[in-house]
């Protein structure tokens, strides 16, 4: 590996030069390292600065320090209830997509790992270009045929627009979980008396339990953020999702700025909890999902 | 496998009265994301082609017109704007997110102490939601009340407020800051996997031979990140050929087109509910991303074999 701290290391071990070598090494590393941290926690800190400044430090006095904490922007947003709403309505429909998604693409990746049948490579393909055709081609027909089916305007019509991007993700990424899961077990179970179908439920699932959190981090993730689709679809206060409200904050005339940020630190607390809870599992699936395949 | 077995393990157990229930049962399993996949992709897909040879608007099936959309939108400046800006876009942000991806993964990858935490930290763009970022972008770029000119006029770097978002000549590149500030971590960790699963044998081998780090990074490095590189660009490509909401949030396209693109575009031609031009917008994009799309899909499965 041509990594600073190896330049060193190759050099015969405990001589002075090396020693040197290695620290200059690691403070070069250490240094570029904390830039990059700055460079992306600098914007966050920002986000939650001004989520607790008062409009006149905003605007007239701006400093990287306010002088009053005020929780003055929260108050204003959550005020007329229509943010919490929103909110409530993300959290609704990310649930139940998730939820929804991870049972339909848990059973479609078994199927198409443990057996085989004439189309299983034509389903195989058909998901990966689900996976892979963008949603800014499907927003216009899908729209379209959501008000035929009087889905429209409705939570329902966009959990099902959801499963769009969520199952052939998840059910990929699922494929490459149940292909570690050792066959031999399950036909141990199965010749304990397990149907298949148990078999996939209670030992399958289980030992891929790992995937099915990445994947279900993943699908939550995806509709917590999705906003096109939203934007297209809905069209009343009542059916809008977080990232929908804060889009028509910024589309007023005047802009709020504090509780713009206000919201946004609400809309991403769900998110970080998620990340720090379960990292390793999102790393892995995410690592998984483009690098294995 | 030639094995006439339904289960992939050519297993000459007793199976043959069950076989045609195990493919019913797989069937089974695999019919719900099938039938959604193809009611919710595969079909609205060709529809959204067929929308763009039609006149529809909001509220009438539209006729066919043949290419009347395509080349009304050939007509007009806007359509060069996107076509420009999207290459632009996908170009600079990509090769920046390689960039800074490649160079932190190999920080990291080195066995320094406290590397975990700055994993965690570098990666917290990626957690967060795509729409609070831009936001915040939005915010930081204000002339009044945004940070980086804060932090310009304060240190002195550049005494004159700057706002960059509103001109021209300063919108695109912060678009494309925003958005490999939000991007750069599926890069970056992406390529850090690769780099754990290059196997060290190789490396010894290198160094048994006499080779340098340089030849080392090139010879050996390199080349083994290079199906990871290559999949990531293009998955990277799809996704930024088609963002809606940097551009949408950051500037929705303005100021006078200067970040205009495809998805923007398509979504005005909606909002003004002549949906045959909006779909002929998307359907554009179709030969170029066609070919990134099949090209990824037969890495991907490739791989996967």
């Amino acid at each position: 590996m041509a990594t600073l701290a190896e330049v060193a290391s190759a050099a015969p071990a405990g001589s002075a030069s090396a020693q040197r070598r290695l620290i200059i090494a690691r403070i070069v590393s250490y240094g570029l390292l904390a830039v990059a941290v700055i460079l992306v926690l600098f914007p966050i800190y920002w986000m939650v600065i001004t989520s607790l400044k008062l409009p006149r430090e905003i605007y007239r006095v701006p400093a990287l320090w306010p002088q009053t904490f005020t929780l003055a922007n929260f108050d204003k947003l959550l005020a007329d209830g229509s943010f919490l709403l929103a909110i409530r309505n993300s959290a609704i429909v990310a649930t139940t997509v998730t939820v929804i998604s991870v049972i339909i693409s848990s059973f479609a990746a078994y199927s198409m790992v443990r057996f085989r049948y004439r189309f299983r490579g034509v389903f195989g393909r058909l998901i990966l270009f689900a996976y892979l055709t963008p949603g800014s081609l499907l927003f216009i027909p899908l729209s379209i045929v959501m008000a035929q089916l009087r889905l429209g305007n409705s939570l329902q019509g966009l959990i099902l627009v959801y499963l769009t991007f969520s199952l052939p993700l998840s059910t990929w990424l699922l494929q490459g979980y149940f292909r570690g899961v050792p066959r031999e077990l399950e036909e141990q179970g199965m010749i304990d008396g397990l149907t298949r179908f148990g078999a996939l439920i209670r030992i399958t699932l289980p030992l891929s339990a790992p995937g099915l959190a990445a994947v279900a981090i993943f699908t939550f993730t995806g509709a917590w953020n999705e906003l096109l689709f939203a934007l297209v679809l809905t069209t009343s206060e009542s059916v809008r999702t977080a990232p929908l409200a804060l889009n028509y904050l910024i589309t007023s005339d005047v802009l709020p700025w504090g509780p713009l940020m206000a919201g946004a630190v609400i809309s991403s607390v769900p998110l970080m909890i998620l990340y720090f809870v379960a990292q390793r599992f999102m790393v892995a699936g995410m690592a998984e999902g483009a690098v294995k395949g | 496998m030639s094995v006439a077995a339904d289960t992939i393990p050519a297993k000459p157990r007793r199976r043959l009265p069950g076989n045609v229930r195990i493919k019913a049962f797989a069937y089974l399993l695999v019919a719900p994301a099938i039938l959604l996949i193809c009611g919710l992709v595969a079909y609205p897909f060709l529809f959204a082609i067929w929308v763009s040879f039609t006149d529809m608007v909001v509220g009438s099936v539209g006729n066919f017109v043949g290419f009347k959309n395509f080349e009304y939108l050939a007509g007009t400046a806007t359509f060069y704007s996107a076509i420009w800006n999207t290459i632009v876009i996908v170009l600079v942000s990509d090769v920046l997110k390689l960039g800074i991806g490649l160079g932190l993964a190999l920080l990291v990858h080195q066995n320094l102490p406290g590397r975990g935490i700055f994993r965690s930290f570098l990666m917290l763009p990626w957690a967060m939601p795509a729409f609070v970022a831009f936001l915040t972008w939005r915010v930081l770029y204000q002339p009044i009340g945004g940070g980086i000119n804060l932090i310009l006029t304060q240190t002195g770097l550049y005494p004159e407020v700057v706002d960059f978002l509103g001109s021209r000549s300063t919108a695109m590149g912060s678009v494309i800051v925003a958005s490999v500030w939000r991007g750069f971590p599926f890069w970056f960790i992406s390529i850090l996997a690769a780099l754990q699963s290059v196997p060290k044998e190789l490396y010894e081998a290198a160094i048994v031979d006499g080779a340098s780090t340089w030849q080392r990074f090139w010879n050996v490095t390199i080349p083994s990140l290079m199906p990871v590189i290559i999949v990531t660009t293009l998955l990277s490509s799809i996704w930024t050929a088609n963002g809606f909401e940097h551009v949408w949030l950051l500037t929705a396209g303005g100021p006078s087109d200067a970040t205009m693109v495809f998805p923007v575009l398509a979504y005005y031609g909606m909002q003004t509910q002549r949906i045959g031009e909006a779909a002929a917008v998307s359907v554009y994009m179709l030969p170029v991303l066609g070919i990134l799309v099949i090209f990824a899909t037969s890495l991907m499965m490739r791989r996967e074999e």
